[in-house]
């Protein structure tokens, strides 16, 4: 359905895009995941026709953006970042004047329209001035106006920016209910939206596609899988270090205090990456009559894999990409009285803080 | 081309610019109408068309500075350039919806005259009708240099004044041209500059310096090409060059009441030059 190649775009020394090469097929929803700057907007202005290539072609159900600009764009629904609304117009009239200008037939248009705010909600917004709707409702006329005239590609930029959470996720169902008919692109800087909606994800990171396949198997690929766990386990730490001795398998590879009292949190994997070592460790405590408390995989989540692949694992938030230490788990300090959920918060972006002879529950001694 | 044509007449309606517009030309037009024709008694209504005509200078940026300013200001452009309009309908539709306006105030201030020929004992028939259509002209190169402007700019407050200080420099183009110099060697500099201008542009939107250097000199062999063939064809070309702008000028030769073939010719091809290069430049932006 989209071809695109070797893109690229430059703005005086700046490489925007770099050499991008993709292509998604009919009825896919693709997302884009980028930091901000990564050229996830300057892929979608040249791929919709607004911005011109450097060099490199996009072909839209095989018709060139540039040669066949006309039959292309009418492909098309795009909702840039700003929804590209007038503020003077009413919703009923801003989506008749969409439907105008992109050539819908009078004798559909009525019905096209009503379905189209029906599935976005505007119903009730249809005689509102646009500049007295609020920015929810604004990002809807935005992407009713990607809908009108039913395009077969739909490009989002962004569409879930500045809703609140409730309105986050009705547009994620209506970007759902869009892939049935069409097919879908859309960027976000936020993971979870990426890996809620999209059948694929494209990550993007100064001007290049790091990694592209589903959210699943991107996480499962640099995944040690169930290799590597996470277990909390009621008994003194001596003991459990001894237990763990009995089974080679197991390699013990850190210990770490839990906000439990007379628990210990241990991260152990296996001896070889792809031996599954749940039911090693089972057998290990239950023998030794240790009950575990809590085990799960240090699975990477989708944020760990974007930091890891766009190399940038110190600038962001602390905590990620540090696989295996889960925030609530993080050692809290000092102070007898119970630490309140801010200060734990505040203790995981300080981690090497907390000095391991003062932590009122470790098992060291 | 339709659809932006009906947009942008109703917002001229919704927003304040249109009755602006009519309300400012047809004050003014009334005001040089009592002064001139009911208190004087005189049925010249041509000479209030001539008086006016310095008045576009500020009542077509009221028409024109928002056409291509707010759309890129509130990026409504994309949604117009990821349409399936082309740029030519865009522009053409704006056009015509300034131009429309300006021909509802024309068509109201032609009951003037209508009304000055009940008690006329003879009016100026022709002298008024080539007048209107001189005026109208005008008026139209005017708002094609205004869309030109709007184009160019995201902010209505720099379109306006850019195109009042165009009109302003189209008004004085006759005072500009008589005071250039008519030199050989003027002249020559002139064109020269004019060659290297056109390979500057060259060098701008292609960054290749040899393609560039090739035009250049491509240019310099017609000038000098042209000069040995005739050698009287570069006398005085600033002052005609500079007259060519100068849509003022041939507004009197309609006051007159000479309906002259070749005005109207340039007229057609000054507004066309303007609207070809709003959506050459509006491409470019998009096309590089």
């Amino acid at each position: 359905m989209i071809e695109v190649r070797n893109l690229t775009k430059v703005y005086g020394q700046h490489r925007a895009i770099d050499q991008i090469n993709f292509t998604v097929d009919e009825g896919e929803i693709v997302g884009f995941l980028g930091p901000n700057g990564a050229g996830k907007t300057t892929t979608m202005n040249i791929m919709t026709g607004f911005i011109a290539a450097t060099s490199g072609d996009v072909s839209i159900g095989g018709l060139d953006i540039i040669a066949d600009a006309q039959k292309a764009k009418a492909q098309i629904g795009y909702m840039p970042d700003t929804p590209p609304v007038y503020g003077d117009m009413r919703v009923d009239e801003y989506l008749n004047f969409v439907a105008d200008i992109k050539g819908v037939k009078r004798s559909l248009r009525k019905d096209m329209l009503a379905t189209i705010k029906k599935q976005v909600r505007i119903e009730d917004m249809s005689r509102r001035l646009i500049k007295n709707l609020s920015r929810g409702y604004r990002q809807r006329v935005g992407l009713a106006q990607a809908m009108v005239g039913y395009p077969k590609v739909i490009i989002m930029d962004e569409p879930t920016i500045g809703l609140d959470p409730k309105q986050i996720i009705e547009m994620r169902e209506v970007v759902k209910g869009l892939g049935s008919k069409h097919t879908v692109i859309l960027s976000s800087h936020i993971l979870q939206e990426v890996s809620a909606v999209c059948d694929r994800v494209m990550i993007i990171n100064k001007g290049k596609i790091v990694a592209s396949d589903t959210p699943e198997r991107l996480s499962a690929n640099l995944n040690r899988g169930n290799n590597r766990m996470q277990v909390r386990v009621k008994g003194e730490k001596s003991k459990i270090l001894k237990a763990l001795q009995e089974y080679p398998l197991i390699r013990n590879v850190d210990t770490q205090t839990s906000p439990e009292t007379g628990t210990i949190d241990l991260i152990l994997s296996g001896e070889k990456d792809d031996i599954d070592v749940r039911e090693v460790i089972f057998k290990c405590m239950a023998k030794n009559n240790l009950p575990i408390l809590l085990m799960k995989s240090t699975e990477l989540t989708l944020e760990e894999i974007f930091l890891t692949l766009t190399g940038d694992v110190r600038s962001g938030p602390a905590g990620y990409g540090q696989a295996g230490i889960i925030s609530g788990d993080i050692p809290v300090e000092i102070n007898e009285e119970p630490a309140n959920e801010f200060e734990e918060v505040e203790e995981i972006e300080a981690p090497e803080a907390t000095p391991e002879e003062e932590t009122p529950v470790g098992g060291d001694e | 081309m339709i659809p932006i044509y009906k947009k942008e007449m109703r917002t001229y309606f919704t927003q304040m610019m249109g009755y602006l517009f009519l309300a400012f030309i047809l004050i003014l037009i009334g005001l040089f109408f009592s002064l001139m024709n009911l208190r004087v008694r005189d049925a010249n209504f041509q000479d209030v068309l001539g008086s006016t005509t310095l008045f576009f200078l500020f009542l077509v940026p009221i028409l024109t500075m928002r056409l291509f300013a707010e759309e890129a200001r509130h990026k409504t452009d994309q949604l117009l350039y990821t349409s399936p309009l082309s740029v030519t309908q865009i522009v053409l539709g704006k056009f015509f919806a300034a131009f429309t306006l300006f021909m509802v105030a024309a068509v109201i201030t032609m009951l003037f005259p209508f009304m000055l020929s009940f008690y006329a004992e003879s009016m100026p028939v022709s002298r008024i009708v080539g007048t209107y259509v001189g005026w109208i002209f005008v008026g139209v190169s005017c708002i094609a240099v205004g869309v030109f402007i709007s184009v160019l700019t995201d902010n209505q407050i720099v379109a306006a004044a850019g195109t009042f200080a165009a009109l302003f420099v189209m008004f004085l183009m006759d005072a500009f041209a008589i005071s250039m110099p008519t030199s050989a060697f003027a002249s020559i500099m002139f064109v020269a500059l004019v060659v290297v201008a056109i390979a500057g542009i060259w060098f701008n939107s292609t960054r290749n310096i040899l393609s560039s250097v090739i035009v250049a000199l491509i240019g310099v062999a017609v000038v000098v090409g042209l000069y040995l063939i005739n050698n009287q064809i570069y006398d005085g070309i600033i002052v005609r060059v500079l007259n060519w702008f100068s849509v003022y000028a041939r507004f009197n030769r309609f006051a007159v009441g000479v309906l002259n073939i070749s005005d109207i010719v340039y007229y057609v091809s000054f507004i066309v030059l303007f609207l070809y290069l709003s959506i050459n430049v509006i491409e470019k932006r998009r096309w590089r």
